[in-house]
């Protein structure tokens, strides 16, 4: 280290921030530079006095003021959120668009006679329906998922985005209500091959008693007897809750 | 903060109770004005929620929170015009005085000089030695290198010593005046 090194590195040596290497480089080059240990003495005592400045304290008024600040602060966020909070809801702009997209069919069939055109915005309306539901299914907040699967009901049963998209929620969504709903659901793609295979297929991935009971029933419902082989395989699981080994049994006979 | 920036201000709460102190220190050591320094620790909470947006997660917390500190005590500095007061301790001589109040005195006279350094240089000082922080964040406060910051902070104990020297060398020369 040479005496300008010394000066770049004597507020870390007595922070005692300087590493291992450079503390004993700055401790010799101290000890045979007096100039550098002059310096370094004067300043130091520096450095230490004002490490002996007594703190103010503030006063208990700050911390009073500060909390009542943040009260009124809060109300006016909840205000500000409960005025337009709807606005920004995707579910509102969806349904906002289908509303208007409907209002539009209804002036049409007024004043249009082409048949065509109404069928085409028929479509539109279907097709919206469709991404309200799809949309809606992908939300972070359960809440709005749930939603989702009660648009589910809104879409034509030939739907297979939708259909694909509620499997994947029986399968992978996190909350177990959002599940039972999607359950539900099938029923109006009770015709659909795909959805009776779906729900069949489900019903080993489930971990949840509650949805694995809730799709026995659906099964049951839906007279699928294909479901056999699975629910006697839930049956000999070793990990699945009694009640639902039993409720499995159930199903079996009644598929029989 | 990252709470707060996803909306849960009770979150502010937390940060206040743990930053506030801390904060007050600075102020008061920048402008010597306990008044206007609580007034200023308000004003630093209110920009944190009003500009909490502009937190991002991956930098360091304290470097956003005095960069708004510095901006809150910059526009304070113009709009007042305010000077920082001195102490007003009695410096008279130190003949046949006690050690204790020699340093008291000593100290007294450490903040006189800390009051006549230039903003930038009491700054450095504020940050490092009273706030103790970490190079790295005193970089990113300043908007400069880690190697600039030692240099910096380096020159300004230099500076303090020589007004301090020059202080007490005045108050030797004339016993008894109060050094303004």
């Amino acid at each position: 280290m040479n005496c300008e090194d010394i000066k770049r590195n004597l507020v870390e040596y007595w922070r005692g921030t300087l590493d291992e290497a450079d503390r004993v480089g700055m401790e010799a080059h101290l000890s045979s530079c007096s100039q550098c240990r002059a310096e370094a003495e004067g300043l130091k005592h520096i450095w230490s006095t004002l490490g002996e400045f007594p703190e103010a304290e503030p006063g208990l008024g700050m911390r009073t003021r500060f909390y009542a600040g943040l009260r009124e602060w809060e109300r006016r966020e909840i205000e500000r959120r409960h005025r337009f909070w709807w606005i920004r809801h995707p579910a509102f702009q969806a349904a906002a668009a289908v509303l208007i997209l409907v209002a539009g069919l209804l002036i049409g069939n007024m004043t249009a006679t082409d048949h065509g055109q109404v069928a085409q915005l028929r479509n539109e309306v279907s097709s919206m329906k469709q991404l309200v539901t799809l949309s809606l299914l992908q939300q972070q907040n359960a809440s709005d998922r749930l939603r989702g699967v009660t648009w589910s009901y809104r879409v034509e049963q030939s739907d297979s985005e939708v259909l694909g998209a509620l499997l994947t929620t029986i399968n992978h969504d996190p909350t177990v209500n959002v599940r039972l709903a999607a359950v539900d659901a099938m029923k109006n793609f009770a015709d659909s091959p795909v959805a009776r295979k779906g729900l069949v297929q489900s019903l080993n991935k489930q971990s949840s008693p509650m949805v694995q009971i809730a799709i026995l029933d659906e099964i049951v419902e839906l007279r699928e007897k294909s479901a056999g082989p699975s629910i006697q395989g839930l049956m000999t699981s070793s990990n699945v809750n009694p009640s639902v080994k039993e409720h499995a049994n159930w199903a079996l006979r009644q598929l029989q | 903060m990252r709470e707060v920036r996803e909306g849960e201000l009770a979150s502010m709460a937390v940060l206040f109770e743990r930053h506030h102190r801390p904060l007050f220190h600075y102020f008061v050591h920048m402008n010597g004005n306990r008044e206007l320094s609580e007034d200023l620790v308000q004003d630093v909470f209110v920009r944190m929620m009003k500009y909490r947006n502009s937190y991002r997660p991956d930098k360091p917390f304290a470097a956003w929170m005095y960069q708004i500190a510095r901006n809150a005590q910059n526009d304070a500095m113009q709009k007042r015009k305010f000077e920082v007061e001195l102490g007003h301790a009695d410096v008279s001589s130190s003949h046949g005085m006690d050690e204790k109040l020699k340093h008291e005195q000593e100290i007294e006279l450490l903040r006189q000089a800390m009051a006549r350094l230039p903003l930038e240089k009491r700054e450095l000082l504020v940050l490092s030695r009273f706030q103790n922080l970490k190079y790295e964040e005193i970089a990113s406060i300043l908007g400069c290198e880690v190697g600039a910051v030692k240099v910096r902070v380096y020159r300004a104990v230099r500076a303090l010593g020589q007004i301090f020297f020059e202080l007490t060398h005045r108050r030797m020369a004339a016993p008894g005046e109060e050094i303004a």
